[in-house]
């Protein structure tokens, strides 16, 4: 069960952020913020490796003391953030892969809607269900 | 040990901790200058060899720190300089007293110490003493540096000697056991002969020799030597002391490794050391190998009599990957100890930066995470920001910017957190200040106009807040205000309406007391805040210089030479050049501005925020020309659409301006924004050329201004608008006050008209004027007043034809305007309505009234002052509306031929067509007076005319094209003349109004050939006397009478020869002629006349005789012979007058 879950730009700017605990939500954005950072490391040491061959999910980006953060980058360099509690042991490295899939597929569906721009925030209704059970649902 | 220090690193190993200390009162400054100099001597290169000693200067040093020396030598001071003050030889012994207790604090571990006295001067300070230096001020200190080194070589000895003693001490006599404070319990009442206590005894003095080792410059020792303490102290499970081997050992590889050092330069310490990282490092590498080379070495000192010389420098170094994994066992055993977390932090931290050399961000990240996690005692304030500096600057080290910004953010706000009595803003600003670039956000406004906003809008919008609030603390309105007005200007897309009120409300509250400027705000530390422009507040959407008023717009004379055109170009056209033309209009504009008048621009603009905008001192910035810029206020309603605004200004010179930009007033904050740094603005160029000063004019009429506008053709706009309405061949005076109301004197003054609607006939000068009386009160002061009269005459066709009906049926068409599905109606409509039209029109009078209009525009074209000098004029339109009602018509027009061949009568029918009685008059004819709508004929006696002017010439006839023009001239002309012979003028005596009247586009071409004077002209004298019809030559009867035939030629061509006859005939007066008169007349002579050919211009006479044989009343009938008149020639040009001759008896004078 994440707790905040972001999709952020190529230029590194969030499109679309959301988060649980709603009154805090200032601290998440500076954990995915600086979650950054290591997701930039991560896409430039695999920029040497093939592009095809390429890994987009990136593991974990590091843990906190509460949280645990996840990221996973697409092709074309728009990151997805993913903040899950670190009490959460139940969820593996395959149920997060699993959803970063999931999320990538409603974005895939967001951009192809030809009335959305891509860079733009992110207002899809169906993407933010699809974010908001990705929250809710205990794995 | 509780006190990290963070800045240290791995090569920090190999130096020698030396304190300097004040003692006494000693000012800072003069501390520092002198620990700086003291500082600079950071390496020496010992006497003979080629070893390099490094030390380490602290100016402040906690003793329980020191307490740690034994663990790792670098920790230990081993050097002390005191700096003390010392004005009289009375205050030294306390002096020295205070020396002597301050070397008591490091006392157990100091090798050396030395005691720098300023200010003291006479015997005491003759006394020559190796520990005591006595310097006269701390400006007169050359040998200080000299003195430290001589201090040092004075370390090195004790430290040489210590390393020889510890390393040849274990051969012999029990090896005591070093340990840390916290240790020392534990090992109360251990059994020392064990060979357990033993090999930790041993073990811990091997790492203990390597720490000295390399402190004395002997690297290639101490990798040897720490080997072995590992190789020892893993045996034993010591693993405090096996993590310190193990780090010992990291460090003199890393020291092999990167010559360059890791700590990078902060710091004064690095910052010394980096200023010769080649030298050092050259210095370096040898001195290692000397260890290696050098076989004195190897024997002297007895060291490497444990270790093997085999071993060569590469299989003892650490490879770069093999000092992480160290590091990461040392830290995970010292993890082990609670007591030991200072130490394991540093460790991390000196393990990170080599990492940040290797740069391997990601495992460096590994261990800064592991260092935030160490917990030490509880951290003081200071401790705690010293701390997350120190991680901020270690992230930004290994390139994680948003990590560091984070923790610098964090301590920033540590700064200032509530526990903190007195909190320290400046410092918190000053930190969050170094946090923006981690953030991407730059201050300067000019890198977010470019496209949208890239970033992280709500954790910089939190950064530019606590900004905001840090500045305002700190007690600089000036710099809140900046960043307020920073954070609304590109952070606006993403305030909510709330936050945007918010803002600005802090926003007002700020520049209330300090408003908002277009300064650079430096700060103490040189950064420079550019101005923030509020170029969202409006936005401004197009930029538009406006034309002057189309009366006010200057215009340029046409001169002879086309000078535009020539020096631009000897081509007429180029490609090339009309490219560059292309682009040169883009930015200049084809209008030009007049020094001293009003100039507007306009912009289109609109509110983004969702409550009402008011903008004050909107004005305008230019360059170029110096600019009376007229701010304008304006308030713009929530989110408003686009709005037009227009700002004025003066242009004071003449020359070239270019509109920059606007400033406004928002908030209190001013801003001046410059165009070409906004996004997405239309302008159709700024950059306008300013002509020299010219004068106004303003009109002033005597008729009412009408509220009819005329339609501007081909871009005519008119200024003023006047009306009046008049009856067809009135005339009416319009006197026109021509006023200078501009500032320059009005020298020049041009009047042309224009008719606008050429529609209907017009007959005469619609418009004529004298310019001479106006011209004469030229130059026109300014303020000074000139009257001009323009006489309207209005001669509109008096003829009721068709084309009056035709107009009507047209607009009646023209209105019924119908689909084309329904012909059918389209084909009944026009006849439906023709048939009310035309019968009222032939009897009522209110149609005929079918008001005709004129419209004429009056320019004036005037100029001067320095404007006229250069060429350029105004030009004025006065619109003028004349409504014309109808007066009279002539509905139908004939000709009776005179008794004379020369006149002949026109015959008239007039139609009064206005409502009151009219009487009407022509030449020579009485009054005839009218009732509305009456007709009447009146007859007028004209003399025929010659239009010599015109001649009607047969061989212009070849222009076919031209024919209908031509005619239609010619027509005009003899209308004219024929007009202004007649004199037709009807009066209005109840409107005591009078006009003229026409007969111009009555007459048809039968009409005219009627009224014309044929170009031969004949002459018939009887006895010399000329006849014509009426007159009656008297002769007697058996007298011969002479008849005289002359022919003059008024034409162009030649005419003749002719043959003419005389028939003589007598007229019964009932229609009968008898012509059988060869009794009673007889000619003297031939009755054929012959005129040879007659030239243009010329005459030819012939005279014939006749005799009268009886008394009567004759008629001569003068005939062509057929084949003799030239068929070419009209009928009408042959055309003699009749001759009456009356024959009476010779004596007595009786009647036949």
């Amino acid at each position: 069960m994440a707790v905040c879950i972001a999709v952020i730009a190529k230029e590194n700017y969030p499109l679309y952020i959301k988060s649980t605990p709603t009154e805090n939500e200032l601290k998440f954005h500076y954990t995915v913020h600086t979650s950054l950072d290591v997701v930039d490391e991560k896409i430039s040491a695999m920029g040497k490796a093939l592009v095809d061959q390429r890994e987009l999910y990136l593991g974990l980006l590091y843990p906190t003391e509460d949280y645990k953060v996840y990221g996973y980058v697409t092709n074309s360099k728009v990151k997805f953030v993913m903040v899950v509690d670190s009490s959460n042991t139940a969820l593996r490295d395959n149920e997060i892969r699993s959803m970063f899939r999931k999320l990538h597929n409603s974005y895939t569906d967001v951009i192809c809607n030809p009335f959305y721009n891509p860079g733009d925030q992110i207002q899809s209704r169906a993407f933010d269900n699809m974010v908001t059970s990705m929250m809710v649902q205990v794995c | 040990m509780s006190v990290p220090d963070y800045m240290q690193c791995a090569e920090d190993h190999q130096t020698l901790l030396v304190v300097v200390q004040p003692v006494g009162i000693v000012p800072e400054e003069s501390f520092f200058k002198i620990y700086k100099r003291i500082s600079t001597v950071s390496q020496i290169n010992v006497r003979d060899s080629q070893r390099v000693l490094y030390i380490r200067y602290r100016h402040h040093y906690p003793p329980e720190n020191n307490e740690w020396g034994d663990f790792q030598t670098h920790r230990k001071v081993v050097g002390l300089i005191t700096i003390t003050d010392c004005s009289s030889a009375k205050d030294w012994p306390q002096t020295f007293e205070k020396f002597h207790i301050q070397k008591e604090i490091y006392g157990s571990t100091l090798y050396d110490s030395r005691l720098f006295v300023f200010g003291l001067q006479g015997d005491i300070a003759e006394q020559s003493r190796t520990d005591v230096a006595f310097y006269p001020s701390y400006d007169e200190c050359e040998n200080v540096e000299k003195r430290i080194e001589d201090f040092i070589e004075s370390l090195f000895i004790v430290l040489e000697s210590k390393r020889l003693d510890r390393a040849t001490d274990k051969s012999g006599d029990k090896i005591p056991l070093l340990c840390v404070p916290f240790e020392k319990k534990d090992f109360v009442g251990l059994d020392t002969d064990s060979r357990h206590y033993k090999k930790r005894c041993q073990g811990r003095m091997r790492k203990h020799v390597g720490d000295l080792c390399l402190q004395a410059g002997m690297l290639q020792d101490s990798l040897v030597h720490y080997h072995m303490a590992v190789e020892l102290l893993r045996s034993v499970n010591d693993f405090l002391w096996l993590g310190a081997a193990l780090e010992g050992l990291c460090s003199a590889s890393v020291i092999y490794h990167y010559p360059g050092g890791t700590g990078g330069k902060i710091g004064p310490r690095r910052a010394q050391g980096s200023s010769l990282p080649a030298e050092a490092g050259n210095r370096h590498r040898p001195g290692a190998q000397e260890v290696l080379i050098d076989p004195g070495a190897l024997t002297s000192n007895g060291i490497n009599a444990d270790t093997s010389t085999e071993i060569g420098r590469a299989k003892n170094c650490l490879s770069p990957e093999d000092i992480i994994d160290k590091y990461k066992e040392a830290i995970s055993y010292y993890s082990k100890y609670k007591n030991a977390g200072v130490i394991e932090l540093e460790a991390c931290v000196k393990a990170v930066r080599v990492l940040a050399i290797q740069k391997r961000s990601m495992e460096a990240s590994e261990f800064l995470q592991n260092a935030v996690y160490i917990n030490l005692r509880q951290l003081s304030e200071e401790e705690k920001i010293q701390r997350y500096s120190i991680l901020s600057e270690l992230y930004e080290r290994i390139g994680f910017h948003r990590k560091s910004a984070f923790f610098k953010r964090v301590a920033a706000m540590q700064c200032v957190a509530p526990s903190i009595t007195e909190p320290g803003w400046r410092a918190c600003y000053k930190l969050l200040l170094e946090t923006l670039p981690g953030y991407s956000l730059s201050l300067d406004p000019k890198d977010f106009s470019k496209g949208t906003h890239r970033g992280w809008a709500a954790v910089q919008m939190r950064l530019l807040h606590e900004l905001v609030y840090a500045s305002r603390r700190m007690g600089n309105p000036a710099l809140s205000v900046r960043h307020l007005s920073f954070l609304l200007q590109t952070m606006l897309d993403f305030l909510s309406d709330q936050e945007k009120k918010d803002v600005t409300q802090s926003l007002e509250n700020y520049t209330s007391k300090c408003p908002g400027t277009m300064e650079f705000i430096t700060l103490p530390d040189g950064l420079k805040l550019p101005p923030v422009p509020f170029t969202k507040l409006p936005i401004v959407r197009s930029v538009k210089l406006l034309n002057l008023p189309v009366s006010l717009r200057p215009q340029k004379m046409k001169s002879l030479l086309g000078q535009n055109m020539s020096t631009k170009s000897p081509f007429i056209y180029s490609p090339i050049i009309a490219h560059n033309r292309g682009e040169e209009r883009s930015k200049k504009i084809d209008f030009q501005w007049v020094q001293g008048d009003v100039c507007e621009v306009q912009l289109m603009v609109y509110n983004p925020m969702p409550f009402e905008l008011r903008v004050e001192n909107m004005g305008l910035l230019t360059t170029g020309v110096e600019f009376e810029s007229l701010p304008a206020a304006l308030s713009l309603p929530a989110e408003s659409g686009l709005y037009p605004v227009t700002l004025v200004g003066v242009p004071q010179s003449a020359g070239q301006i270019t509109i920059n930009g606007y400033h406004t007033s928002v908030f209190g904050v001013y801003s001046d924004c410059l165009l070409d740094k906004l996004p997405g603005i239309k302008t159709s160029g700024c950059t306008v050329e300013v002509i020299p000063a010219l004068p106004r004019l303003q009109i002033s009429t005597s008729l009412p201004r009408s509220a009819h506008t005329l339609q501007p053709s081909s871009g005519d706009e008119i200024t003023t608008n006047v009306s009046v309405q008049l009856y067809n061949g009135e005339t009416q005076q319009l006197i026109i006050k021509l006023e200078n109301i501009g500032t320059e004197p009005l020298e020049k003054l041009e009047v042309t008209s224009k008719m606008v609607n050429t529609k209907g006939k017009l007959f005469g000068d619609f418009l004529s004027w004298n310019l001479e009386d106006t011209l004469s009160q030229f130059p026109l002061k300014p303020g000074k007043i000139a009257t001009f009269t323009v006489n309207i005459k209005v001669k509109l066709d008096f003829s009721c034809q068709e084309n009056l009906l035709q107009d009507l049926s047209d607009d009646g068409i023209s209105v019924t305007g119908l689909p084309l599905s329904s012909p059918f109606r389209q084909v009944i409509k026009p006849r439906v309505e023709n048939k009310p039209i035309n019968p009222p029109e032939t009897t009522k009078v209110g149609d005929f009234g079918n008001l005709k209009t004129l419209d004429a525009i009056l320019n004036f074209k005037y100029s001067g002052g320095p404007g006229h000098v250069d060429g350029y004029y105004r030009n004025l339109s006065l619109g003028l509306h004349v409504e014309v009602e109808p007066s009279v018509f002539f509905t139908r027009v004939n000709t009776l031929p005179a008794t004379s061949t020369r006149q002949c009568h026109l015959l008239l029918d007039v139609f009064n067509a206005t409502e009151h009685e009219l009487t009407i008059s022509a030449k020579n004819n009485e009054d005839l007076i009218l009732h509305a709508a009456e007709c009447q004929r009146m007859a007028i006696q004209v003399d025929k005319f010659s239009f010599e002017s015109y001649p009607d010439s047969p061989g212009e006839r070849a222009q076919f094209t031209n024919l209908k023009q031509l005619e239609e001239e010619r027509q005009q002309a003899k209308g004219l003349e024929i007009n202004s012979k007649l004199d037709i003028l009807w009066k209005i005596p109840s409107l005591k109004r009078e006009g003229e009247a026409s007969v111009e586009g009555v007459l048809n071409q039968l009409v005219l050939e009627h009224l014309q004077l044929a170009p031969l002209q004949w002459d018939v004298s009887v006895e010399g006397k000329l006849c014509d019809c009426d007159i009656i030559a008297d002769c007697k009867v058996g007298d011969p009478v002479q008849l005289e035939v002359k022919l003059t030629n008024l034409s162009k061509h030649n005419v003749g020869p002719f043959a003419l006859t005389v028939i003589p005939y007598q007229d019964y007066q009932n229609g009968v002629h008898n012509y059988e008169l060869d009794d009673a007349i007889t000619f003297v002579g031939s009755n054929t006349f012959y005129i040879d050919t007659v030239k243009p211009t010329e005459n030819s006479v012939c005279i014939g005789a006749l005799l009268f044989l009886y008394t009567g009343d004759f008629y001569l009938n003068i005939k062509f012979h057929e084949d003799n008149s030239s068929r070419e020639l009209p009928l009408s040009w042959f055309c003699l007058p009749s001759v009456h001759i009356r024959a009476v008896e010779p004596v007595t004078q009786t009647n036949l």
